[in-house]
């Protein structure tokens, strides 16, 4: 009988560890801050604004988005993966501090939204057309992030006219030869260059 | 008393055991201003619609039903609504920027054209929860409307 209290014991102990982990849901009902908000303490901490954007670099940020790019364009999820995950990072340890205010605000809005479809692009190895749909939207925030920053190197603003039932996609690339990252291999030149990004 | 009467004895219970653990209950009485419904025009049909398909993993306030008790399956279905609700929170929608707003309702779009949402597991046991066809696209239309809307805005 001794045993099979010590079994009971193990087995309530086990699963109340279980328990334990996921715990944490009692904040389920509580309200989240909007999270576009700008902390105020980043906004305090910003040096006078300063006209130029020279300062500030989305390299890391736009060298994972185009690896991935690339990954995509050759059908490949897992690396697609793999470098939403370091692109998750690079927004992660991105220098916030060299952003005047009103950069910090048009960067936290697309940070905050970017971060996660990087991320969720990260955990869907496998799926590549889930993640391909994710792409279409990081693709828009990453243009804006170019727009608003500047790249640093010559791009292109690419349009897949066929992807999402004809409505169309778009894509940034480093190469003016049309590599498609939604249709991959099936349809690698299909699109045309819209537009050349700085 | 042999081995395999032990061992049973001691599932039987830790099984009684774990029934007084119970996770905490996704369950909010007031509704919060950043709830979609304050912040965009959700019509009544559309409503049941998400009430029956989508609230129970994507809102603050699931229905649950009497086995929702049963252990270990509470903690399944505890894990289940936090992750739910990490990706979309349909009680705290307002509280996410326009961008995201955005996003959202485009990979409710992609998730319902793709027939992953609602998940086949869930709708195993909640057969009323599948997206019949006109409903399908009721809410598509709705989301569209919602994000026309939202980006006449910005």
């Amino acid at each position: 009988m001794k045993k099979v209290m010590i079994s009971m014991f193990v087995a309530v102990s086990l699963l109340t560890a279980c328990n334990n982990s996921g715990s944490d849901k009692k904040e389920i009902s509580t309200t989240t801050e909007p999270t576009a908000a700008v902390p105020a303490d980043t906004v305090n901490k910003q040096a006078p604004a300063a006209a130029t954007t020279t300062a500030v670099s989305i390299k890391e940020i736009l060298a994972d988005y185009l690896q991935m790019k690339n990954a995509f364009a050759k059908d490949n999820s897992k690396d697609a993966a793999t470098a939403g995950n370091a692109m998750g990072a690079s927004f992660a340890s991105f220098n916030k501090a060299a952003l005047t205010p009103d950069q910090a605000k048009i960067y936290n809005d697309i940070e905050d939204d970017a971060k996660e479809h990087a991320e969720h692009i990260g955990m869907n190895a496998g799926k590549i057309e889930h993640q391909r749909e994710h792409f279409d939207m990081l693709s828009k925030d990453m243009y804006q992030l170019i727009k608003t920053f500047g790249a640093g190197q010559n791009l292109y603003y690419d349009q897949c006219p066929m992807y999402n039932d004809g409505k169309g996609a778009n894509w940034i690339s480093e190469t003016k030869e049309i590599a498609n990252p939604y249709l991959g291999k099936k349809m690698p030149t299909c699109g045309s260059v819209k537009e050349e990004l700085k | 008393m042999t081995i395999k009467k032990r061992i049973l004895l001691a599932l039987v219970l830790g099984f009684a055991a774990i029934q007084f653990i119970q996770p905490a209950r996704n369950k909010s009485e007031k509704m919060l201003a950043a709830d979609i419904q304050k912040m965009y025009v959700v019509p009544a049909k559309i409503l049941t619609v998400l009430q029956i398909s989508c609230d129970d993993c994507h809102s603050n306030s699931t229905h649950y039903p009497w086995y929702s008790f049963i252990q270990p399956g509470a903690w399944l279905m505890a894990s289940h609504i936090k992750e739910g609700k990490a990706n979309l929170n349909f009680s705290e929608f307002g509280a996410y920027s326009k961008r995201k707003q955005q996003s959202k309702l485009q990979a409710i779009i992609n998730s319902i054209n793709d027939n992953t949402m609602p998940l086949n597991s869930y709708t195993m046991l909640h057969k009323k929860a599948k997206l019949s066809v006109e409903n399908k696209v009721l809410l598509l239309d709705w989301i569209k409307t919602t994000k026309d809307s939202l980006s006449s805005k910005n």
